[in-house]
């Protein structure tokens, strides 16, 4: 009887064994996220309206949207991403510089990239962005994309 | 009729109250030898995890060696070592990555199992320490966005991280079984748990020699199919 609980005993161990290894459920390569707010009351978000952006040459993430915050795709394979915002017919254009730093996660989950030392420039012309920080400026540095907890940047108009 | 069913009862039980005191009294004389003693031999035993040739054959980016051995040491005890080297491929969704490396690993088997006679097998529940000393080359990995628009491209440049080293302990459970004078074959499950292993910088080790696939809370499993032969000294 002694053998057998010791036999059972080694049986639960193996499958207590069987894990989630096989699955990726760890936050992989974070997003952008970016919020619009008013520029005439800095404190409050505000929808655009008809509003679409896509990567340079690059089909449509969103298309003619009324939205207050985006998620966008940094590209893993290039230091550098132009985005197209257009609201209505009018376009702004955004370019994305950053570093990337390629993290292990896990097995299943492989590797991902953060992103580091990220600057978003948004054109001069002005047509309906009108600036990136509160004090209404054209360019902002972060100092790294992680995770996707919370806004990376934010965009007055 | 009942009454003398009664008196036959009553005189068993008065036979077997006088039996069992009896030998419970006459324990500590000496009881007559049994003059024929089944011997059975005591030796080095050594032989080869068949498996691993096996899964060379069938998976060519898999190959492998193991030196099983063994020394009995009393009736119920075996010293038992395993020497081993070992290459496998860990294909991941993700990444792609060969450990190759060597491993001893030492321990003691005791046989639960009671022969009949002069028979040699054994129900045997193991302990082992293991030690492996590998390297771990990531072949090509891809960094994982989940994104179709802008997907990641894979990134084919090998890097080796060498010296890499793990300490585990096993407990295992088997049968083994003399099929012909002095030749054994051998049937054995373990169940491992890492005491310490080192990584390579900024990845993960998947696969450490003689551990198998290394699971994320540190634990592995195995199996091993041996054939091995008795080197008799003596028998006892």
């Amino acid at each position: 009887m002694k053998k057998y609980y010791l036999f059972l005993s080694l049986i639960a161990l193996l499958i207590s064994s069987c894990e989630k290894d096989d699955f990726c459920i760890e936050p992989i390569t974070p997003n952008m996220i970016v919020r619009f707010y008013n520029a005439t009351n800095i404190a409050e978000t505000k929808a655009v309206t008809d509003l679409t952006v896509n990567p340079n040459d690059l089909d449509s993430i969103y298309i003619n949207v009324s939205i207050d915050s985006i998620v966008i795709p940094l590209d893993v394979t290039s230091n550098q991403i132009i985005y197209n915002f257009s609201s209505g017919t009018n376009v702004d254009i955004l370019t994305i510089d950053y570093e990337i730093e390629e993290v292990f996660v896990s097995r299943s989950c492989g590797f991902k990239a953060i992103f580091n030392n990220v600057t978003v420039t948004s054109d001069v012309s002005n047509d309906w962005i009108i600036g990136l920080t509160e004090t209404l400026e054209n360019t902002i540095t972060i100092p790294t994309i992680d995770d996707e907890s919370a806004a990376h940047i934010q965009i007055f108009h | 009729m009942s009454q003398q069913r009664i008196f036959k009862f009553f005189i068993k039980t008065c036979f077997l109250v006088v039996f069992v005191s009896a030998s419970a009294q006459q324990k500590n004389d000496s009881i007559p030898k049994d003059s024929i003693i089944y011997k059975t031999n005591y030796g080095l035993r050594l032989g080869l995890d068949i498996s691993k040739p096996i899964r060379s054959l069938l998976q060519d980016y898999n190959s492998g060696l193991e030196i099983v051995g063994d020394y009995r040491i009393s009736k119920k005890w075996y010293a038992a070592a395993e020497l081993g080297n070992e290459k496998f491929t860990s294909n991941e969704d993700f990444t792609n990555s060969t450990s190759k490396g060597s491993y001893i690993k030492i321990g003691l088997n005791y046989n639960s199992y009671n022969n009949w006679l002069d028979m040699n097998n054994e129900i045997f529940i193991g302990f082992r320490y293991g030690f492996a000393t590998f390297e771990q080359r990531l072949n090509s990995y891809q960094i994982n966005t989940s994104n179709p628009l802008l997907p990641a491209q894979f990134n084919t440049t090998p890097s080796t991280e060498n010296g890499l080293t793990a300490h585990w302990s096993e407990l295992l459970v088997g049968f083994r079984a003399e099929i012909y004078t002095n030749i054994f074959i051998s049937f054995s499950g373990s169940y491992k748990i890492m005491v310490s292993i080192t990584d390579p910088v900024n990845f993960k080790t998947h696969y450490a020699p003689g551990f198998n696939r290394v699971y994320t809370s540190n634990t592995g499993f195995g199996f091993n199919y041996t054939i091995s032969y008795l080197i008799p000294f003596r028998k006892k």
